[in-house]
């Protein structure tokens, strides 16, 4: 069966077997025009109001299975589908913001490709910056601004179409532990006062144990899905959470799966 | 002004006057005759009895080099968005416009100049040939550089053409730009003149090259310096203003543009 996914902003797919799942892959295999199998039988399937975290090592091919849900790219065989309903937001590796523009016309961008007006867009803009705690910073250009502020402007650009779908791809790596945990708190909140349903690339074990309410651990290359593991979502994620007993078994058997995979 | 400031206008200026001064000392202790190396009073003398009838020729070289590298920034700029696009249209074309780089312009100009009736017409193309390379070939890089998740993330959103090209490309490309157009800059002025030079034109309507052949045959040396300071002069100018524009269009954006402020 052919996939069925374009480039377009959302379209909407047939048949999803169950309203509560937001997006689906069945037998997902990518190769790149390298020869390199990237993925190979990936089978996903994300309900709605998920965190679900992709962990696994270097190259596994994760980044690439959220490009194909985000619809950057096409899978090689397999089927990909979203609900139609689901707005989507991406945040890169790196903050990717346009140097040469304010965060206030960075965090528009998307509202703008929409054929918005500044003048309508005003308050959303300011709503989503209010939401990572950059207001003040409304004028400031990316190179003002430290890499944590670069990438929170980056997150507040991703929310500023209201989406109900957030892909991120390792967005956390290349920032210092301090300025990773805020953000990780920041982006907790953010999930549960948007009610949004999330997908979070990480190759931290304690990252993924903190956030997720599933983690599905990723094998080497090419990359498939080994493992889920199930995290309470009903916790409440705090320092109690990080020192409890709970939180390390689950780091445990988290590390174990993915020191499997790396072998 | 700050400290570091006074002391980047203090030392260049410092040097000037320290050379100038050794300049005049050498010719007074030795007696050299102006005919072979007039002093720096002498050419300044010069310069202020003669203005009159060396502006005339030297607004005419700031036409031919203006006008040219006008040309250049059009035809520059239209072809490297063509090339831009398309790969094999590059591949076609780029060698031609390398060519046309690398054969000294004093080697085209008299066949440039026999084939066109209009000496004004033949100056303007030699010194548009000179100056459209270093347009062409950055303003191509710089439509390419444009960010690879930035590109993505207007996929993503569904951007059109139009709007990939003014809110992602020209912005990417703008410092690549003006760095070529420094460079073309000053080769039109230098494309200009030498194109005089090998025309080797007479009467009213022509540049400073033609004062200075002039003054030689006529072995009126203080009159060749004073043009030529007059050519440093059109030159500087040409520079100042480029300068002036990178700094306003990039202005807080752009690292290169950021070290004063920054230090």
């Amino acid at each position: 069966m052919k996939a069925v996914i374009g480039l377009s902003y959302y379209r909407p797919m047939p048949n999803l077997p169950d309203p509560s799942v937001a997006l689906s892959m069945q037998g997902i295999g990518v190769r790149f025009p390298t020869g390199v199998q990237a993925l190979d039988q990936l089978d996903l399937e994300l309900c709605r109001g998920e965190f679900l975290s992709l962990l696994g090592p270097s190259g596994c091919g994760k980044s690439t299975a959220l490009r194909l849900a985000a619809g950057l790219a096409q899978p090689t065989t397999g089927t990909m589908q979203r609900a139609p309903d689901m707005r989507l937001g991406f945040v890169f590796q790196e903050p990717t913001l346009m140097p040469w523009a304010t965060v206030f016309d960075n965090v528009r961008l998307p509202l703008r490709l929409q054929g918005r007006s500044v003048a309508s867009v005003r308050g959303e803009v300011m709503q989503v910056l209010d939401l990572v705690g950059l207001t003040e910073f409304v004028n400031a250009y990316p190179r003002e601004l430290s890499g944590g502020m670069r990438m929170r402007v980056s997150i507040a650009r991703a929310l500023a179409t209201r989406p109900n779908l957030l892909l991120l791809d390792e967005p956390f790596a290349a920032l210092d532990e301090i300025t990773r945990g805020r953000l990780d708190d920041d982006l907790l909140r953010i999930w549960q006062e948007q009610s949004l349903t999330v997908v979070f690339v990480t190759h931290s074990v304690y990252e993924a144990v903190y956030l997720s309410s599933r983690i599905a651990v990723f094998s080497g290359r090419p990359g498939r899905i080994v493992e889920s593991i199930d995290i309470d979502a009903a916790l409440t994620r705090d320092e109690a959470f990080r020192a409890s007993e709970r939180y390390a078994r689950w780091c445990v058997q988290a590390s174990a799966q993915l020191s499997r995979a790396y072998a | 002004m700050s400290a570091t400031q006074r002391q980047s206008v203090v030392a260049p200026v410092l040097v000037c006057v320290l050379a100038l001064a050794l300049w005049e000392g050498v010719v007074r202790i030795n007696h050299i005759p102006h005919y072979i190396l007039p002093a720096p009073s002498l050419v300044a003398q010069t310069l202020w009895s003669d203005l009159p009838s060396l502006l005339p020729s030297m607004w005419f070289t700031i036409k031919i080099t203006a006008g040219a590298l006008l040309l250049a920034v059009v035809g520059g700029v239209l072809l490297a968005a063509v090339f831009a696009s398309s790969r094999r249209i590059e591949n076609a074309f780029f060698p031609l416009a390398i060519v046309l780089q690398v054969t000294p312009i004093v080697a085209i100009a008299p066949l440039i100049l026999i084939y066109i009736e209009s000496t004004t017409v033949a100056l303007l193309i030699c010194a548009f040939i000179v100056a459209f390379f270093p347009i062409l070939a950055n303003t191509v890089v710089g439509l390419r550089s444009a960010d690879a998740n930035l590109r993505d993330l207007f996929t993503l959103y569904g951007a059109s053409r139009w709007q990939r090209l003014h809110l992602l490309l020209v912005p990417s490309a703008l410092p690549y730009f003006l760095a070529g157009l420094r460079i073309a800059g000053g080769l039109a002025l230098i494309g200009a003149v030498v194109a005089e030079f090998a025309a080797g034109a007479a009467g009213r309507e022509t540049g400073l090259a033609s004062r200075i052949l002039e003054a030689s045959f006529r072995t009126e040396i203080p009159r060749m310096f004073a043009a030529l300071v007059l050519v440093s002069m059109v030159g500087i100018g040409i520079f100042l203003v480029f300068d002036w524009l990178a700094r306003r269009l990039l202005g807080r954006w752009h690292d290169t543009e950021m070290h004063q402020s920054s230090n």
